[in-house]
């Protein structure tokens, strides 16, 4: 181990680097870098397909990476099976074994290891506590709720105390309600043990709420890493703004402080991530400001979102077909017809073209 | 569902019910009762031309025949040699299904492929030629011995018409449906509880014997029991392929009756045959219906 | 490295012997089918011939249980099919007392020993006036497949998920059609298999026929046992290349089907 790599890793941590994995000719994960520190939450976001589940089983050791290296707590792991591994992992089934128990399940790795059995019995214990479910210590996994066996699934992970926690998309069998409730459960236990954690999902709502950090992943790359605060502030490519929050794309130029959208030109307070070869802005719905100056728009249809309202709009001259959208707060007096747009806040970005995946569409409802 | 229903369903399955019944149900009951002395109604025929029969006229049976046949030597060495050879030949279908299976699950490949495509061959072949089949491979020239004697051992052993012959001939006529059946049973287990064992330490050996054997109870169950029914009472490779005596007890089943006229004595045989089978089979249905009984609880 | 190259050798072996254990005796048979002379310790026939095929073709008793054969199988499937698939139906998809218990009983009559079996059913057989004829030989082939033809199905049937079934009689469809045009169609690859079993199991029936049909009717599998014990051993090799053609290229089609690691399901029960 040499120097530098002892000074890049912190104590506990997970460092992947430069890791690549090839399947059926398709390039999975492509030169992926990235540093966890001890006891921080890092999730990978991205659409089906971007590698991220990948990424997490070659940390697993379940798929060996055709090239680059993993370090737990400084010291590789890379050529280890799965079993001599200090990570444990919560399957997206939850792969509790039907034939066992609860605390059958939870108290299989340590047999392995050859404690006592009161040892073994104190251990699942305060695990099945610290996940609230010691009633259900000789429940079989048939016989409880799906939340209850995930949250089977995450003690049976802490109780061997592993050093890396790894998170394969843990909340997408639960229904919406409960999602969020467990999220925050979830969350609470590893900020209490300080676990290192590596969570895998494809719902940035999710995302946003738990994490530390956040990479988001796209054709096996990661696109930008960063909090979540940063991600949705400051979102460095077109897809990263696409997928992370919502996002008006208009084709256009920037003209001096103004971005020009066809034939309209719409005053913009603050232009980021400009370039020469910007083509597409992207604005934050809130970040579209109705007011008594700006380019004329006309109001399409305004759609009551709860606690806060949706303007549908479209821009005088623009020559997209897109409607923009504008989110205002409820207690503003309503506006139709003719308004003025100015954007608070836009973000440039190279032709569309040169976005490698499409970014999902913004979300539509009731359109 | 209403009382009309129920009736009519039972009505749509009674034909295959109805002909078994008929046709394999009632000569069952008059084989019993015949064993026991009964020569009336269906009987009438074998009675008349049956020799050393114990025959009853009214009620109460007799256990004559039973104590001829219990009592025959020729019969006990014949049992016995019928247990060996079914104990023998479920054990290696079990290990070769098992090893098969597990090679095709973990592995996979080209190789695993190809197991299974030869495990499955014997499917193809009737039973007669099968027979046949093996009984001149392992002949005095048939191709074991002559591999032998062109590698220098010229006195290789002769396998035809011996119970190893035998054992032979049963196995690879059960290894189809073995192999089919632990494939099945092993494939329908996740890898995901194969792959949360490994993470929790499990060496891959480790998580074999702790998921995968417990899991695959039934089908294992049921691998052996029908193997092992099978065997039993099987006719044609133990007569094709074995000694004249002491062979299994279905060709000395149709001895008894063919050649020493003993028909009530060969139905006292098969009475017995049935009974140890019943016995498997019992393990069968209680395998299947804990089996359900765990996943119904879902 | 050396446990790596030791288990190569040790699979490489294994693959070796059990390759020649299964497939060499059917191998070691064709040969002899063509065999003119052949002097043990030879590992091949010495010369070559064709004129045990001719003996066997030409041989009108022969032919004429091939033709008995081929004709006996695809009526017991028949018959079988319409005895039994309506069962099969009933046992997938109604609750009915007796149920389970029936299904063990179909099972269980595979129990008791054929010969046995055939011994007091010639007694049955006898009375019934059915010893000899067509009938009652359909009769015995048809009970080896009363367990294939029920299980299988009911096993199919019950794989088709009900929501199916339940969104054609929603759309208008009256019972019969939901069955003919969704149920049944689902099903079938299972009910080929089933019938693919069926017709080898008929095929193959060998102690049964011979004890009902002769002299009268005498098949493939029956002339078998006559033929080992009486005609030169090569005679034997080409009646056996010949009664497997039927079963290599029946179980070819539904390969498969029966491969795809559904069996066991068919054969628990639920």
């Amino acid at each position: 181990m040499s120097e530098s790599s002892a000074a890049a890793t912190p104590d506990g941590g997970l460092v992947l680097r430069g890791l690549g994995k090839t399947l059926g000719g398709r390039s999975i994960v492509d030169g992926l870098d990235l540093t966890v520190a001890k006891g921080e939450l890092v999730c990978l976001l991205g659409p089906s397909g971007c590698g991220k589940t990948t990424t997490l089983r070659m940390v697993a050791g379940f798929v060996e990476p055709d090239h680059g290296e993993i370090l737990i707590d400084g010291r590789p792991v890379t050529t280890l099976p799965p079993e001599r591994r200090p990570t444990a992992m919560v399957f997206q089934n939850y792969a509790l074994w039907p034939h066992m128990t609860v605390f059958g399940n939870v108290a299989f790795g340590l047999k392995l290891r050859k404690l006592s059995k009161k040892e073994v019995r104190d251990r699942v214990g305060a695990a099945l506590e610290l996940v609230g479910l010691s009633h259900h210590i000789d429940s079989r996994p048939a016989h409880i709720s799906g939340g209850e066996q995930q949250r089977v699934a995450l003690a049976r992970a802490l109780v061997l105390e592993p050093q890396v926690l790894l998170l394969d998309e843990p909340l997408s069998n639960l229904d919406a309600k409960l999602r969020v409730r467990v999220r925050d459960e979830i969350r609470e236990i590893q900020q209490r043990i300080g676990i290192t954690t590596v969570l895998v999902t494809h719902d940035q709502d999710e995302a946003l709420s738990v994490a530390d950090r956040i990479a988001v992943m796209n054709t096996g790359r990661i696109e930008q890493l960063d909090t979540p605060s940063g991600l949705y502030d400051e979102p460095r490519t077109r897809f990263v703004a696409g997928f992370v929050g919502t996002m008006n794309f208009l084709p256009g130029q920037a003209d001096g402080a103004n971005v020009r959208v066809g034939g309209a030109t719409v005053p913009c307070d603050e232009l980021s991530a400009l370039a020469d070869s910007t083509r597409v802005f992207g604005v934050r719905p809130e970040n579209v400001v109705i007011g008594s100056e700006g380019a004329p728009a006309r109001v399409v249809r305004e759609v009551p979102r709860g606690h806060f309202r949706e303007v549908i709009l479209t821009i005088d001259g623009a020559d997209t077909d897109t409607p923009v959208r504008s989110y205002i707060p409820v207690g503003t007096p309503p506006v139709s017809g003719e308004v003025r747009v100015r954007f608070a806040r836009a973000h440039g970005y190279p032709d569309e073209s040169a976005a490698a995946v499409e970014a999902p569409a913004p979300v539509t409802s009731g359109v | 569902m209403t009382r009309a229903h129920r009736l009519r369903a039972l009505v749509m399955a009674s034909p295959p019910v109805l002909v078994a019944a008929a046709f394999i149900g009632m000569p069952v009951v008059s084989a019993v009762m015949f064993t026991l002395g009964y020569s009336g109604g269906f009987n009438s025929i074998l009675a008349d031309i049956g020799q050393h029969e114990h025959l009853v006229t009214g009620a109460g049976g007799t256990l004559g025949a039973y104590r001829d046949v219990l009592g025959d030597p020729l019969f006990r060495q014949s049992l016995w040699a019928t247990v060996l050879v079914t104990a023998a030949a479920t054990a290696v279908v079990l290990v070769l299904s098992w090893g098969i299976a597990l090679y095709l699950r973990l592995a996979g490949g080209r190789i695993g492929k190809i197991l299974a495509g030869l495990a499955v061959v014997p499917m193809f072949i009737p039973v007669v030629i099968a027979s046949y089949a093996i009984l001149e491979f392992y002949s005095p020239n048939g191709f074991l011995r002559s591999l032998f004697a062109a590698l220098g051992w010229s006195n290789a052993p002769v396998y035809g018409y011996t119970m190893v012959g035998v054992t032979f001939g049963q196995i690879w006529v059960s290894l189809p449906f073995g192999v089919l059946m632990m494939t099945s049973g092993l494939n329908a287990v996740p890898d995901a509880l194969l792959e949360a064992a490994r993470d929790a330490g499990a060496t891959p050996a480790r998580a074999v014997r702790a998921v995968l054997v417990p899991m695959a109870k039934v089908p294992t169950t049921i691998t052996a029991t029908f193997t092992a029914i099978g065997v039993i009472g099987s006719y044609t490779v133990p007569y094709l392929i074995g000694p004249s005596a002491p062979n299994m007890l279905g060709p000395l089943m149709t001895d008894t009756f063919e050649s020493f006229n003993q028909p009530q004595q060969a139905e006292v045989m098969a009475v017995a045959i049935f009974l140890i089978s019943a016995v498997i089979g019992a393990f069968y249905v209680r395998a299947n219906l804990r089996g359900a009984k765990e996943g119904k609880s879902k | 490295m050396l446990g790596r190259l030791a288990r190569r050798a040790g699979l490489a072996a294994f693959l070796t012997i059990f390759a020649l254990f299964v497939v060499g005796p059917l191998v070691w048979l064709a040969l002899r089918a063509f065999s003119g002379t052949w002097q043990y310790p030879h590992l091949l026939p010495d010369t070559w011939t064709l004129k045990w095929w001719t003996q066997v073709l030409d041989s009108a008793d022969l032919g004429s249980s091939i033709r008995l054969s081929l004709v006996f199988a695809p009526v017991v499937t028949i018959v079988s099919a319409i005895i039994c698939l309506p069962a099969a139906y009933a046992f997938a998809r109604y609750e009915f007392p007796g149920r389970r218990f029936l299904l063990v009983a179909l099972f269980a009559t595979n129990a008791f020993p054929k010969i046995g079996l055939f011994l007091s059913m010639a007694g049955v057989f006898y009375s019934l006036r059915l010893m000899g004829t067509f009938l009652g030989v359909v009769i015995v082939q048809l009970l080896g497949t009363l367990v294939f033809m029920t299980w299988l199905p009911a096993a199919a049937f019950s794989s088709v998920p009900r929501s199916l079934e339940e969104a054609a009689r929603d759309a208008g469809a009256r019972p019969w059609r939901v069955f003919a045009r969704v149920t049944f169609p689902l099903a079938a690859p299972g009910i080929l298999v089933a019938m693919i079993l069926s017709f080898l199991a008929s095929f193959d029936e060998a102690q049964g026929t011979f004890l009902v049909g002769a002299p009268n009717y005498v098949t493939m599998p029956s002339t078998m046992y006559e033929l080992v014990v009486n005609y030169p051993g090569q005679v034997a090799a080409v009646f056996s290349v010949l009664l497997a053609i039927p079963s290599v290229l029946l179980i070819a089609l539904v390969r498969k089907h029966v491969m795809s690691g559904r069996l066991a399901e068919g054969f628990q029960l639920r």
